[in-house]
């Protein structure tokens, strides 16, 4: 943030955002943040690992590891695992962690939502034992079925 | 490596479903969401700068002071296995750029239209038509007053005749349920 004040909020985004190349930019590029807080959340990584990238709208889990690890850790890690002991979506969380910042692929750039290291404690986006992740289609939904199922829960909404 | 999540054994997590609310600035996107959401509405908004309103101008509604500019995002349990999120995305071509995330999996959008400012929507429906989404026409009726007809909007934007164009009242729940139940009919029948 530029301005310093108590706002979590950029004025507005870049007005020519730069295409998405699969390249995280440098994140002092924008604004005079320093890389190096971006590079200690991720642990380095500079680039999503999840493929495809995680949805947002996919459901995020804290496991039980992720859980009992929640009094020891901090910040933004303390800020994603604690909320997620039910399943919340990736822009929920990111809402809720910080400020959304966006990198030209609607990923949030502080990636609150990443899967996290593979021995470390975090939140992960199915159950172990749900199967596949409960992302959505890449493409426009086609599942006659679901639909029907929405509407009928849409309609018995009041 | 294989801890268990919190409620193992349990269920699942739910399906996430999405539903788009695109169109131009202050035609109601924000008012829509916030209306239907069983959560706050999260919304990333920024106070409309000087320099923001000479390069976004809302003459017809001088009065807004915020304008959103990232996204509102809501959500409605629809049964214990499916949640529906809605995400509220503006219509401005700059913003383009994120429109292909959020229409990847969505079973539909609803394009809201303000009848003073139509053109603030043609983005909206060019991206639609090109993705192949099902979409709504929806003109929010500001004042719960519909100032032009239903016909001339869609002569106006020159949409086929299988997208249905509605009017409903982003401040009216129901009205709003009603829009979104339009938007899944849609894709259902653009499904056959």
């Amino acid at each position: 943030m530029d301005d310093g004040g108590p706002s979590r909020l950029r004025p507005f985004p870049p007005a020519e955002p730069v295409p998405a190349t699969g390249d995280e930019p440098p994140a002092g590029a924008s604004g005079g943040v320093s890389p190096l807080r971006p590079y200690l959340l991720t642990g380095g990584r500079t680039r999503p690992t999840a493929d495809p990238p995680l949805e947002l709208e996919a459901q995020l889990v804290t496991t039980e590891t992720g859980q009992l690890a929640v009094a020891r850790l901090a910040y933004e890690r303390c800020d994603i695992l604690r909320p997620c002991r039910s399943p919340l979506a990736v822009a929920e969380v990111a809402a809720k962690a910080g400020p959304m910042d966006f990198d030209g692929s609607a990923q949030p750039r502080r990636r609150p939502a990443r899967p996290p290291p593979r021995r470390g404690p975090g939140a992960r986006r199915r159950s172990a034992d749900a199967g596949p992740p409960r992302g959505p289609a890449s493409e426009p939904h086609r599942d006659r079925p679901l639909l029907e199922r929405v509407i009928r829960g849409l309609q018995a909404f009041e | 490596v294989d801890s268990k999540p919190s409620n193992s054994g349990h269920r699942s997590p739910p399906l996430p479903v999405k539903i788009l609310i695109a169109g131009g600035f202050g035609v109601g996107k924000t008012t829509t969401v916030a209306n239907i959401s069983e959560i706050p509405v999260l919304t990333t908004e920024a106070a409309m700068t000087d320099l923001a309103t000479s390069i976004d101008p809302i003459p017809y509604t001088p009065e807004k002071a915020t304008t959103t500019v990232a996204l509102d995002f809501g959500c409605i349990t629809i049964d214990e296995e499916i949640k529906l999120y809605l995400f509220g995305t503006p219509g401005q071509d700059r913003f383009g750029f994120m429109w292909r995330d959020l229409t990847a999996g969505a079973l539909g959008a609803m394009v809201v239209v303000d009848t003073r400012r139509m053109d603030d929507c043609y983005p909206a429906v060019d991206y639609f038509e090109r993705a192949g989404l099902p979409f709504v026409v929806a003109v929010n009726m500001f004042d719960g007053q519909l100032r032009h007809g239903l016909d001339d909007v869609r002569w106006a934007l020159a949409v086929p005749e299988q997208v249905p164009v509605i009017a409903y009242d982003a401040r009216v729940r129901l009205s709003i349920r009603d829009a979104l139940l339009t938007v899944l009919n849609r894709a259902l029948a653009a499904d056959n």
